[in-house]
């Protein structure tokens, strides 16, 4: 019996020892492809390089339409929101690095906005100074295609109001809040100038009318200076440059509180 | 006669079990390189993202305007992960170059150098266009 299980022993050790191998070879494959499969779920959630190209290129137009804005806002040409997307639609042509790009654009032309571009300043209470494109961008790539369409809203919006205090004479002391927007979302203003309408001339208020800004920090603007004038309405006017360079100014009526 | 062939077939035996073994090393090697070339796609993709949130609130186009290469430098040196090399030139519209200085935290050692492309608008009032070119690599 011992003598046969020696046999049986001696002859299957070899195929034992290619079993043990196999064995191995599978744990170490295994273990790998594991290894392999979980670094492969964490590199999808990256997405293709083509991809956050396009996302960039999203910026780049945002960018485009923005300095546009900043630009036509502080007097330059009503076309120049077209013409620098153009410009940037050349560049992108010559630009191959991820295959051919090709950047469609259209402003927005309706009852406000004129070639993509609207300025609402005269209206009581509240200034917008705002830019509105749409736009198609093609990345057409060595590996697959992507196309992306979105529209582009830059907007800089303030409202103010206020009321004034009567003190000696024709002196009155004139409180205002003023609120400033990006794209509806509170924002803070680079600088702010004022003016008062005088005899049906704007005049500049500074520091000889006791001129206080006071910087909430969270959009808001409390203004308050002193003039001396006869009129019981009294027109203020708001001048802002907010964080973007972009210009807006809103007029309101202040009557004594 | 299988006395005689024994040391043979076990030679034989012990030949395929290192044989099936080292195939498994050969098939691990081969994923392991599929996953570098992942890394260095990663690698471009990290360096776009880090030039689009430079860019984010027009700081990028800033800082090209001012010609603060050094500023460009610094924030891309925090933004990217420590290990990362990297080198950016800038090109206007007409492909010229115009960073006077090396943007660029340190020579480049590794063999694997990973290159994106980022165009960035200037958000100031003069419309400005520039090209610019990041080559990334990890320090070794």
């Amino acid at each position: 019996m011992k003598k046969c299980e020696r046999k049986l022993k001696g002859n299957s050790s070899g195929q034992l020892l290619i079993i043990a191998a196999l064995a191995i070879a599978l744990l170490i494959s295994s273990t790998t492809i594991y290894v392999y499969e979980l670094s492969k779920e964490t590199n999808s959630v990256h997405g293709s390089s083509i991809n956050n190209f396009v996302l960039a290129l999203k910026q780049t137009t945002k960018n485009t339409v923005l300095g546009s804005l900043a630009n036509i806002s502080n007097g330059g040409e009503k076309t120049a929101l077209t013409n620098n997307l153009n410009r940037l639609s050349q560049v992108l042509r010559r630009s191959n690095h991820f295959g051919i790009c090709h950047l469609a654009f259209a402003p927005l032309s309706d009852s406000n906005y004129d070639a993509g571009i609207w300025f609402s300043w005269n209206t009581s209470d509240m200034g917008i100074s705002s830019a509105y494109a749409t736009i198609t961008l093609k990345v057409y790539g060595i590996a697959e295609n992507v196309t992306l369409n979105y529209a582009l809203n830059i907007i800089t919006a303030i409202a103010i109001n206020g009321y004034y205090t009567k003190l000696d004479g024709n002196e009155k002391l004139v409180n205002l809040t003023c609120n400033v927007y990006n794209e509806g979302k509170p924002a803070l203003a680079k600088n702010m100038t004022l003016f008062y309408e005088s005899f049906g001339s704007w005049v500049p208020i500074d520091s000889s009318n006791n001129l206080s800004i006071m910087d909430y920090g969270n959009s808001t603007y409390h203004i308050s200076f002193i003039v001396t004038t006869s009129a019981n309405n009294m027109q203020v006017s708001t001048h802002i440059h907010d964080l973007r360079d972009i210009f807006v100014q809103a007029n309101t009526t202040c009557y004594e509180a | 006669m299988n006395k005689e062939n024994k040391g043979q077939i076990r030679t034989i035996e012990a030949f395929f079990a290192v044989l099936i073994i080292f195939s498994s090393f050969a098939i691990s090697a081969n994923l392991t390189i599929t996953q570098t070339i992942t890394r260095h796609e990663d690698l471009a993709s990290m360096g776009l993202q880090a030039l689009v949130k430079l860019d984010s609130d027009g700081n990028l186009g800033k800082f090209i305007e001012d010609g603060n290469w050094t500023a460009i430098r610094d924030a891309l040196n925090i933004i990217l992960p420590a290990g990362v090399c990297f080198n950016l030139t800038i090109y206007n519209e007409q492909m010229q170059q115009i960073n006077t200085e090396v943007i660029s935290n340190g020579g480049f050692s590794s063999q694997q150098i990973a290159f994106t492309e980022y165009i960035c608008a200037s958000q100031g009032t003069v419309f400005c266009c520039y090209i610019i070119h990041l080559h990334l690599a990890v320090a070794t």
